[in-house]
């Protein structure tokens, strides 16, 4: 999952940016309104982590301005204010979910995986394909109840296949969202890292669509 | 010593009394001494008169050289015996010449020197009398001659008591009329007070923000002198409210920031115990320093004009989930709320309804039975009878993750509790949770 965080706190930035990467996500991080508009309007990523407060303007208003313009994926706000008039309008911004500080690194996933599982239309927070499952709130990977062992960068591919599951995913589009916009990689490493989890999941799992991209299967189903 | 505590009324009420007690009787006693002195100096003057006469009829007989008088006073009483009209001439040597109506009695003359005294004595039948005495010679008789007039001073005495009967009388009930008088004065003119007095304790309760000014122009000052106190209580207020928030606010970002780093410390449970601790201070002062302000000064709400906002961001959040936020609220409803504690009420009650809600949240707010009844139901999952009992269990709360519905109830609780209301979870109509606030329209008993 690739999120970008607009906070001005640089001490809460990097920690931030930190923990959320330990747990396996990519996050890009703009320390101005300015600087997450502009990342927004040319990166692909699945979630913003929004703090009101930025030194350019509100974060309410930026958010309000992203709406209008049709920007539709899931924002999670980080505010300090916690009475309902400033969380109302956080909301009538736009803003899909909040956190107030302090928090904890934890919070912040749960939510941020709750919410991208969401505008993927998942309800459930277990996302499976076959035998194949995957827990958005921990991470973690089994296959017919047997626990897999994926690096992160793997992990990342396949919770993007499976939230994007039934539909064909292409290979620019992974590298938009799996990868950090510095380390682009180029079709070879997707395919790399493809016939890797296909190794440790199933050859059968993960089918390419020649000029298309990849999808994911569950082994049964009728492919289209 | 006049104890300080005592009522305007009553100080009042004294002061007007004691002018009363003593004016009145100070009057009274001037006002009979000048009219006895008056009656007392016409009497004389007409003793005066008959003495002349008197003395006119005194005469030495030119052929026995002797003292003669030839009473021509005409009038009768002298001639009736002790009738309290008597006369009486003589030269202290023996030789007197009485009235016929002082028979065998005589008059006690010879106190005058010269001149003409008066003064009262008691009368042969111990009648109260008054005499006027003059010391006189008579040509070709060899003795001064005492020549005295009686008369019963009973008349003159009466005239006196009359009026003073009469002059008492109307003072009395003149006391009575001014002190009745000036009570209902009082009573009147201290009604500004009384009322001065109850909108202060409408303030004080809560219920106004300012106290009337419709009041005697010197109140009126008073009262604008007080509001404009009581404005800068507010402002404060606001202004520690606002202090105070804004510290807990600059510690909630290095707070998140040591929370996010405590993974990477060695221990990092210590660390998260007293990162813990120091955010149940921030929280629960911050809680503190909102609800005292809240609480005491807070005036009527309109809850359809509180809520908006909640109504109006929730609504398109739940646009945004798919989910449809139907509002169904009492447009005069007003309640002794804070605008924030009523928005923090049903707001986290919403929020969690659209957390778990398929399609469907719905917000009632009515009266029923003299309490307002906040009603938020969704077509979720719902919860057992036993998780309800979980979720409003007090212990439980605290280990609660925000990511479900804990706080929120929690938070809704301790509002409550302020408020004198309760809330009560049930299975909707919906299928999913309804979660009902109960507050009583008066405010908080």
């Amino acid at each position: 999952m690739k999120v970008l965080l607009i906070e001005d706190d640089r001490a809460l930035a990097e920690a931030l940016t930190e923990a959320l990467g330990d747990a396996g996500l990519l996050v890009e991080s703009a320390g101005t309104g300015g600087e997450g508009d502009y990342l927004l309007r040319t990166e692909r990523y699945d979630a913003v982590v929004l703090d009101l407060g930025l030194p350019d303007g509100d974060g309410t208003r930026w958010l309000a301005q992203w709406r209008d313009d049709g920007i539709d994926l899931p924002v999670l706000v980080l505010t300090a204010r916690e009475r309902w008039s400033d969380k109302a309008a956080g909301f009538s911004a736009g803003a899909d979910d909040y956190v107030t500080k302090p928090f904890e690194t934890a919070e912040v996933l749960f939510r941020l995986h709750a919410l991208v599982r969401r505008s993927h239309g998942h309800a459930h927070p277990v996302l499976s394909a076959g035998a194949l499952s995957y827990d958005t709130h921990t991470g973690s990977v089994t296959l017919a109840g047997r626990p897999v062992s994926l690096t992160a960068q793997e992990s990342r591919l396949l919770a993007y296949l499976l939230h994007a599951m039934p539909r064909v995913v292409s290979r620019s589009e992974l590298a938009e969202h799996v990868y950090d916009r510095d380390h682009e990689p180029d079709s070879n490493v997707i395919d790399v890292q493809i016939s890797r989890l296909r190794r440790k999941l199933g050859g059968e799992r993960i089918e390419t669509r020649r000029g298309q991209g990849y999808r994911l299967v569950a082994p049964g189903d009728e492919p289209t | 010593m006049i104890p300080s505590r005592w009522s305007l009324a009553r100080r009042l009420l004294l002061a007007a009394g004691v002018l009363v007690l003593v004016v009145l009787p100070l009057a009274g006693g001037g006002l009979a001494y000048t009219f006895r002195q008056t009656v007392t100096a016409s009497f004389d003057e007409r003793l005066d008169s008959m003495l002349r006469v008197l003395l006119a009829s005194v005469e030495r007989d030119p052929l026995s050289g002797r003292l003669a008088v030839a009473p021509s006073l005409g009038d009768a009483r002298f001639e009736r015996v002790f009738s309290g009209w008597y006369w009486q001439v003589g030269d202290g040597q023996g030789t007197t010449r009485v009235s016929r109506s002082l028979w065998d009695q005589r008059l006690p003359l010879g106190g005058a020197s010269a001149g003409v005294t008066r003064h009262d004595i008691t009368g042969p039948r111990g009648e109260p009398l008054r005499l006027i005495e003059r010391r006189v010679r008579l040509a070709g008789y060899p003795r001064p001659l005492n020549v005295g007039l009686a008369v019963s001073r009973q008349p003159l005495d009466d005239e006196v008591a009359r009026f003073e009967w009469l002059l008492w009388l109307s003072l009395l009930s003149l006391g009575v009329l001014l002190l009745g008088g000036l009570a209902a004065q009082i009573r009147w003119g201290l009604a500004p007070l009384r009322r001065l007095h109850a909108d202060l304790g409408e303030v004080e309760a809560g219920r106004e923000q300012r106290l009337g000014t419709r009041l005697p122009a010197e109140l009126a000052e008073l009262a604008g002198a007080m509001n404009e106190v009581l404005a800068r209580d507010r402002r404060l207020i606001e202004r520690g409210r606002a202090a105070a928030g804004n510290l807990a606010h600059a510690l909630k970002t290095p707070i998140s920031v040591l929370g996010t780093l405590a993974g990477r410390h060695p221990e990092p449970e210590r660390l998260r115990v007293e990162l813990t601790r120091l955010d149940e201070a921030v929280r629960h002062h911050l809680a503190r320093a909102s609800a005292a302000g809240g609480a005491s000064l807070a005036g009527r709400v309109r809850v359809e004009e509180a809520l908006a906002p909640v109504i109006d961001g929730l609504g398109r959040l739940a646009e945004r989930r798919g989910i449809a936020l139907d509002a169904e609220l009492d447009d005069v409803l007003a309640l002794h709320v804070d605008a924030q504690d009523l928005q923090e009420m049903v707001g986290n009650l919403l929020e969690n309804a659209l957390h778990w809600a398929q399609g469907r949240v719905t917000l009632r707010v009515s009266t029923e039975g003299g309490e307002a009844c906040l009603d938020v139901e969704d077509d979720g999952p719902g919860m057992t009878p036993e998780q309800r009992e979980a979720a409003l269990a007090r212990g439980a709360r605290l280990d609660e993750r925000r990511s479900g519905s804990g706080l929120g109830l929690a938070i809704v609780e301790d509002l409550m509790d302020l408020y004198g209301g309760r809330l009560t979870l049930e299975t909707a109509a919906l299928g999913g949770l309804a979660a009902r606030i109960r507050l009583p329209l008066g405010g908080p008993a």
